[in-house]
């Protein structure tokens, strides 16, 4: 107890001596609580950023291996190709196996179609126009009725023939269509996409897309639909209305309702075309193509996986696992891990300085509390030997001294800690303000570019 | 029989040549009640020689026998906080105390059961002359005289057999110096105290029973 009592008399009345040590400890206490409130909130970030930013791997098709097993001449254009086509497409079927993984915290897909429709006109830059001939000839009493074959009235050069008699004249009208379209054609019917989850629907979490009008369809299995702002000024379409779209093959109909109209914030795209890429491709939901699949297997379809793989080190594990369901060669498995890493980049630069600044203020302060402490043990030589004559035993002396500088130690460590705290925020803010900004922009985007639609959960 | 003694004690230090002794043979025995002084001239050893009694240092030959126990099976910290009190010739008192916390100090480390420590410390301080208004002042407020009080006062407060004191009136006039003679003349003849003082101050070999004489070795 005396040892305690004899500590803190010590302290008061050698003010100046722990006063230096104090200042010294203070200042190590508040770095350090700011330097790990920094660490702190660079390893949140980067915690947060990872867990809202899963790795998601993407199955492509390796053209690399496949050139390299092309062969020459003018014989092997066709065993090249025929090689192409033997390549199995991946299906729904294979998607949802490979998505049956330990190494997986999930899947989702775009599942893509094309239809056609009598209903409402496609973005595109080809202008078809009836045009009709007169022919007159005297003397004719009759003539024949009928087109030319299939082409009836649809295609170039193709159209009806009527016969008009007149007692004197003939008139002979033929009507054509006539096709007005710029040199770069676009090709194909509505594209319809169908998400099997709002995370699959990339372009609108990367603001490429951007409900905005209406919202994002509230379920994948109803015909709902998102058409594009040049498809829907194009055919007048309004959220709300329905649109009819055709099975190009059994001519089955189809009735989708709009919820929502979407523009394309891609500045430009590598096509020459009027309008944008996407503006004859419809949103809806990965069921209804399954659907239409289940009607109609024949119908052309394209999948596009991506999986939500654990974590780092379960990349490779996976993509062995996928060799081994049986994906074929010509496919390799690629993650957007760089891409991850690089957008935290930044903020691990500064958790790195803030953790070497620690280590380098911890090293500098521990070295000059212990050039103190000597010097003060040196300057204490005549005290210690006061008390080593009065009988104090050498443990005793080493406690009393240890004391001294825990409690000083004890008492400037909590002011530190609490002036570091109030420091801590705004210095942290400074350095990570934009990380912090972009984060929570990032958020309100994604949010915004969905429309109202988007539920916080995946699916609807 | 004496309730000290040296037996063949010899010191020499440690980074000296094996032949080279600060002083070799020494044998001498102290008693209960009586007033010893060791006199001899400057580099004889005296200072050393209290060092070996009080086991500060510990003898390269010979035995420092206390109470007929060999001090180097003692426990030295225990010998000196409890059995032996030291008075300096600097005082060794600790100047950021005051005079009564420096005795009291003292009677902690030696675990002395005393139920006011406070009083007790007052009833020593007022054994050496020293009153009531002397205890509150630091150390370095206090005269020469005054502090040597309370550096016996403090060797006393756990009531010690033996008190070695270190040339005590080395720094103090002739006045004081005879009124701390006089007050170790009391603790000897009234408290069957063993005083040991280092000196080579006449008055002071004047005043004490048996003197030992500590030549310098050739």
């Amino acid at each position: 107890m005396y040892i305690l009592k004899n500590s803190l008399v010590s302290i008061i009345r050698n003010k100046g001596r722990n006063i230096l040590i104090g200042i010294i400890i203070l200042v190590i206490a508040c770095a350090s609580t700011v330097t790990l409130a920094i660490r702190n909130t660079a390893s949140t970030l980067v915690k947060n950023y990872e867990e809202a930013h899963d790795i998601i791997a993407t199955i492509s098709f390796n053209r690399k291996e496949l050139a390299s097993n092309f062969k020459g001449g003018e014989d092997a254009k066709k065993e090249n190709i025929e090689t192409f086509n033997n390549i199995e497409s991946i299906t729904l079927e294979n998607v949802k196996n490979y998505g049956q993984s330990e190494y997986l915290k999930g899947y989702y897909y775009t599942y893509s179609t094309s239809l056609n429709s009598d209903t409402i006109t496609k973005a595109t830059d080809t202008y078809e126009y009836e045009v009709e001939d007169r022919q007159t000839t005297t003397n004719s009493t009759t003539t024949t009725t009928g087109g030319n074959g299939g082409n009836q009235g649809r295609g170039p050069g193709g159209g009806e023939r009527h016969t008009v008699t007149n007692n004197e004249t003939t008139t002979v009208i033929t009507k054509s269509k006539e096709k007005f379209e710029s040199s770069k054609n676009l090709t194909g019917d509505f594209q319809l996409d169908g998400y099997s989850s709002y995370d699959a629907m990339t372009d609108f979490v990367q603001g490429n897309y951007k409900v905005t009008d209406g919202e994002m369809i509230s379920n994948f299995d109803t015909f709902e639909c998102v058409v594009s702002s040049e498809l829907a000024t194009l055919n007048e379409i309004t959220v709300g209305s329905t649109i009819t779209l055709k099975n190009p093959n059994t001519e089955t109909t189809y009735d989708f309702t709009v919820t929502g109209i979407y523009t394309d914030n891609q500045e430009s795209d590598d096509s020459n075309s009027m309008f944008s890429k996407s503006a004859n491709t419809i949103i809806t939901g990965s069921g209804i193509i399954e659907k239409l699949v289940q009607e109609d297997s024949t119908l052309v379809t394209n999948i596009t996986p991506s999986f939500i793989v654990n974590d780092e080190n379960a990349i490779e594990d996976f993509s062995n696992q996928l060799k081994e369901k049986g994906l074929n060669e010509y496919y390799t498995i690629n993650t957007n891990l760089d891409e991850l890493k690089n957008a935290t980049k930044s903020i691990e630069n500064v958790k790195t300085f803030a953790t070497t600044f620690l280590i380098i203020t911890l090293i500098i302060s521990a070295i000059v509390l212990l050039v103190i402490n000597m010097i003060n043990i040196r300057e204490r030589k005549y005290e210690i030997g006061v008390f080593r004559t009065i009988g104090m035993s050498k443990l005793k002396l080493a406690i009393q001294f240890i004391l001294e500088l825990l409690i000083v130690s004890a008492v400037m460590l909590c002011i530190g800690a609490i002036l570091g705290s109030y420091l801590s925020k705004p210095i942290g803010n400074m350095l990570l303000q934009n990380e912090i900004d972009s984060s929570q922009m990032q958020e309100e985007e994604i949010s915004d570019n969905f429309g109202k639609g988007r539920t916080n959960g995946n699916e609807p | 029989m004496g309730i000290l003694k040296l037996e063949n004690v010899g010191y020499r230090y440690k980074d000296a040549p094996k032949d080279k002794y600060v002083f070799q043979n020494i044998n001498y025995e102290f008693e209960q009640g009586k007033m010893y002084a060791i006199k001899g001239k400057s580099g004889s050893g005296k200072t050393t020689l209290l060092s070996l009694i009080t086991g500060l240092e510990r003898c390269t030959e010979g035995n420092v026998i206390y109470n007929g126990k060999d001090l180097k099976k003692m426990n030295l910290d225990k010998y000196r906080n409890t059995d032996i009190g030291v008075v300096f010739q600097s005082y060794n008192l600790l100047p950021r105390l005051t005079a009564i916390e420096n005795i009291i100090l003292s009677m902690d480390i030696s675990k002395v059961k005393v139920k006011n420590k406070k009083q007790k410390a007052l009833e020593l301080m007022k054994n050496v002359g020293l009153s009531e208004e002397h205890a509150k002042r630091k150390i370095l407020k206090l005269s020469g005289g005054e502090q040597q009080r309370i550096a016996i006062a403090r060797s006393l407060s756990y009531n010690p057999n033996i008190i070695i004191a270190d040339e005590p009136t080395g720094n103090l006039d002739k006045d004081t110096e005879n009124e701390i003679l006089k007050i170790f003349a009391h603790l000897a003849k009234d408290e069957n105290k063993c005083i040991v003082i280092v000196t080579h101050s006449q008055n002071v070999c004047d005043n004490v029973d048996i003197i030992y004489e500590l030549n310098k070795t050739e």
